[in-house]
């Protein structure tokens, strides 16, 4: 496979070979609705197929930037009261409440952002909100960031998530929650801890490329940057290491305590746009978006658009789209346990009865199969490759969720109509099957698949509707087509 | 479809999974199921029932009550060996220890004696306790080879990978492939997801319980469901074309072990819920070899000595009731190895707690040990012995991962299981025995 890349994602489709690894078909909707979205919705798929991807894009670029934090979708949002307020007032709030350690941010923080994924209309925005989460993971129900965890989110995540990742890295480097986590708060001149110093060069900018030494000298460098007693950022030149350091190839006299936190800045900013890094964060964005094993072509030329436009995030979403190998590659992801879960939702068109129950349901849901967003417990993020997550236990669990939610199970869900998704009256058993497999998977199944559910409801084709046992078997058949790889991978 | 019809149609589904995944299992080692049961002398099955029988005798072939199995526990974020396993005194290294690290010594009311000086935490003395006398617990200090780096991702990497950075299996994969035909149950990983040192072309079933571990539904739903999802999946390429048949194929086999499991009740969270799976599992004789459970929680850059205790209390709870719960005779077929990617920082931080460092210190319990003791190479910790400030890595982890898969497992020869890397007997070993 050959990629080319083509000056407008239109263009791109065009010129793209119209593949899809089986059981897929080639759909280049559902295609975009399963990478740069959480899964296709009917409304999403209207309106791809009324205005086209370019009038798509344009709309999710709007909404990521008027929309910033939590907005774009206004009842979820209500959810989180207390994803508003800063740390102390957190920690006030929770003391007037009689829990002044409650977790209470940190679970309405985890339960906003499944509703956001599963119910927002901005989910580019989501899925990079998602991306960058995981990229400088600090874990969420960690007793440590009970109260700044939430601003983190907004003020580090959201704020640069469709900006510009120098200035993501530069706020994060000064946020009590990830000085927390990775013990910068903790660190000074007379007893370096090097968590963060190492973690910041491997995983948040450079990846394998650094020395100890760089290591030891970027923890030093760093020092000072640390938190009031409120919890908020504060930068105290009193434990500032000085010193010359060289890491990598940036160098610094670091003379001066007092300069110590732009000495750290100018670290960041070398940091951030080094070509490694740009390797770095292009990799991992075209293994989310693209494929367990992406191009090196690819993968250049993504991390050329982020040096290019100034280390600008949207310009590697771009240079995707723009790609060949983005749209010959449905089918090449498997979805990790909660995609499957949130685009089981959009597919089916679940409707919500009881906002604050059904977040809590989606949330206990993802947790019970070991990924609740933003609680991977390393600061490496989420694995995102299929074989990361191979797990008998995980597809029993999915399979009986497929089954709950198309089953209305659970009471703050509003319960499904298989009949309406159907799009009109079937002619027959067979037309039913053939109906609903394209709803729910996008792609028009093999006759052998098909055949596969003939023989699921054990009667012929052309069974009229009246005769059916869809009227009994349509949620289980619903179930079973949910289960196949044809919505099992993205 | 009647019923019935359905019943035996998910019966041979389940059957063509088991076949599926043993074909997976032998083929890449020279075995075919043609070749076995030719072998048995059952050439030529052609009727659902005939097979039904044949897979369920190849099947029984193989869980015949007297497998051993290694159970490897992996404690991620890198464990404190010094401060689990402590060299108590002149000679080991005590005071040079206590210069750099007095807060995180213990005293010597908070310490078990074990041997030539050395002495295990007492937060771990429940293990001493119900292990010590019978020969079942020993310990390799100071391990770790030259390629593991001091971040947490690559050195959890390289080991699971057995020596590599680039392999694309695991070391336990490549066991499992040497050891030939196995049962679905044969490799279990106790959590949400199958670690590294599983990846690869054996089948290895990953969950985190037993009592969810069924296919939803009801009735004749579930069983065509049941039926209608294995054959969706007949010949996909990639992990779910061998997941989901493997799936379906070790749900008999859990409605036996759940139906067998004993009420006793496991402390330590998550690590006893998934030590008390494995004992179930293990009861039920379902031919188990190999065993997976990841602890995390070990990352101590602060308040170490807190962080620890409850790590400590938690593991030896849990690790105690495994024990007890398979009983005396069980135990001597189960081996448990407990490693973490790298030790830490010999000298404290500003945090009370320590940095990545190096040597790091694995447990052994359970059966087939050579004796309880301390075992490997160890020099005297002074500044000068260190390595950058680490433990040095005297000890080699394959040396002691090889000997029990050979010794325990019956692996045979272990060329390529650790990547360009020969095991050998470990200093005053050796530690594992044949029988």
């Amino acid at each position: 496979m050959t990629t080319t890349f083509w000056p407008s994602a239109t263009d791109a489709i065009k010129h793209a070979q119209r593949t899809a690894v089986a059981p897929l078909t080639w759909n280049p909707i559902d295609h975009l609705l399963s990478r740069f979205a959480f899964g296709p919705t009917a409304g999403a798929r209207a309106y791809l197929r009324e205005h086209g991807v370019s009038a798509w894009y344009r709309l999710q670029v709007a909404y990521a930037t008027t929309y910033r934090g939590y907005s774009a979708h206004k009842t979820v949002a209500a959810q989180g009261p207390l994803l508003t307020k800063s740390p102390y007032d957190v920690r006030q709030w929770l003391k007037d409440h009689g829990n002044e350690y409650g977790w209470d941010a940190m679970d309405q923080l985890t339960e906003v952002t499944l509703g956001l994924q599963a119910f927002s209309p901005a989910q580019l925005y989501e899925t990079l909100v998602d991306f960058f989460s995981n990229h400088l993971n600090v874990p969420n129900h960690n007793g440590d960031v009970w109260n700044t965890r939430h601003a983190y989110d907004r003020d580090v995540i959201r704020r640069h998530a469709a900006g510009s990742f120098t200035d993501m890295l530069l706020a994060s480097a000064r946020h009590p929650a990830m000085l927390i986590y990775l013990n910068l708060a903790d660190s000074t001149k007379t007893a370096v801890n090097e968590n963060y110093g190492r973690e910041l060069l491997e995983l948040h900018t450079v990846g394998l490329h650094y020395s100890e030494a760089d290591v030891k000298n970027a923890a030093k460098l760093l020092t000072g940057r640390t938190i009031d007693d409120n919890m908020h950022y504060l930068f105290d030149d009193y434990i500032h290491g000085t010193g010359a350091v060289k890491i990598l190839g940036f160098t610094h006299p670091n003379s001066r305590a007092e300069d110590g936190e732009a000495a750290g800045d100018a670290l960041l900013r070398y940091l951030a746009k080094h070509p490694y890094t740009a390797q770095n964060l292009a990799r991992k964005m075209c293994v989310r978006f693209v494929s367990d094993r992406p191009s090196s072509t690819l993968v250049n030329a993504v991390a050329k658009a982020y040096l290019t436009s100034g280390t600008q995030i949207l310009p590697m979403v771009v240079q995707i789209l723009r790609s060949t190998e983005f749209w010959e590659s449905r089918g090449r992801k498997v979805r990790r346990p909660a995609e499957n879960v949130i685009a089981t939702l959009r597919v089916l068109g679940v409707g919500v009865k009881s906002w604050p129950d059904a977040l809590q349901t989606l949330h206990w849901i993802t947790d019970s199969m070991g990924n609740c967003p933003l609680d991977w417990p390393a600061p490496n993020g989420y694995p995102d490759v299929a074989t990361a997550w191979r797990s008998a236990g995980t597809l029993l669990n999915t399979w009986e969720k497929h089954l709950g939610f198309a089953g209305g199970w659970w009471d703050d869900f509003a319960d499904v109509s298989i009949d309406a998704l159907y799009g009109g009256a079937p002619a027959n058993s067979g037309d039913a099957i053939l109906r609903l497999t394209k709803r729910l998977t996008g792609t028009t199944w093999s006759t052998a698949h098909r055949q596969v559910l003939q023989t699921f409801l054990n009667e012929p084709a052309s069974t009229p509707m009246s005769k059916s046992v869809l009227r009994w078997w349509d949620v289980p058949l619903a179930a079973v087509i949910l289960d196949s790889p044809h919505h099992a991978l993205r | 479809m009647t019923t019935f019809d359905l019943a035996v149609q998910q019966a041979a589904e389940r059957v063509q999974c088991e076949l599926r995944a043993q074909d997976d299992a032998w083929g890449r080692s020279g075995w075919t199921r043609r070749r076995f049961l030719a072998g048995l002398g059952m050439v030529g099955v052609a009727s659902l029932g005939a097979q039904l029988v044949t897979t369920r005798a190849a099947y029984a072939a193989d869980a015949t009550g007297t497998e051993r199995t290694l159970l490897v526990i992996f404690l991620r974020g890198a464990a404190d060996g010094l401060h689990l396993l402590v060299p108590n005194n002149a000679a080991l290294g005590l005071d040079y220890l206590k210069s750099v690290r007095a807060d995180l010594v213990p005293g010597d009311a908070d310490l078990q004696a074990l041997t030539g000086g050395w002495a295990l935490n007492a937060r771990l003395k429940p293990l001493y306790d119900q292990l010590w006398a019978t020969g079942e617990l020993a310990f390799v200090p100071a391990l770790s080879t030259q390629n593991v780096s001091r971040s947490h991702f690559q050195a959890q990497q390289y080991l699971e990978r057995g020596g590599s950075d680039t392999a694309s299996s695991g070391w336990l994969d490549r066991v499992l492939e040497k050891l030939g035909p196995g049962t679905t149950f044969r490799a279990v990983a106790q959590g949400d997801r199958a670690p590294m040192s599983l990846a690869g072309t054996a089948p290895s079933l990953a969950l985190s319980s037993i009592e969810d571990f069924q296919f939803p539904g009801w009735d004749e739903i579930q069983t065509a469901s049941e039926v209608a999802v294995r054959q969706l999946y007949r010949g996909l390429a990639g992990p779910l074309g061998e997941d989901v048949p493997n799936t379906i194929a070790a749900l008999d086999t859990a409605a036996t072990i759940r139906a067998g499991q004993t009420n006793v009740d496991y402390p330590g969270g998550d690590f006893g819920r998934a030590l008390k799976d494995l004992a179930g599992i293990l009861k039920a004789e379902v031919g188990l070899q190999v065993a997976t459970v990841d602890v995390g929680g070990w990352d101590t850059h602060t308040d170490e000595v807190n962080q620890l205790n409850g790590q400590l209390d938690d593991a030896a709870a849990a690790l105690t009731t495994f024990f007890d719960d398979l009983g005396t005779e069980r135990r001597k077929r189960v081996t448990v190895a407990v490693m973490t990617e790298f030790g830490r920082r010999v000298e404290m931080n500003d945090s009370g707690g320590t940095d990545h460092g190096h040597g790091s210190v694995m447990w052994l319990l359970g059966g087939g040990l050579t004796g309880s003791g301390v075992f490997g190479h160890w020099e005297q910790l002074t500044g000068a012995a260190l390595d950058d400030g680490d433990v040095p890595g005297w000890n080699n982890p394959f040396d002691v991962l090889g000997e029990l898969v050979q010794k325990r497992l019956g692996a045979g020869s272990l060329y390529g299981v650790f990547p360009g890397y020969t095991p050998k007997t470990v200093q005053g070993g050796p530690i594992a025995t044949t029988t």
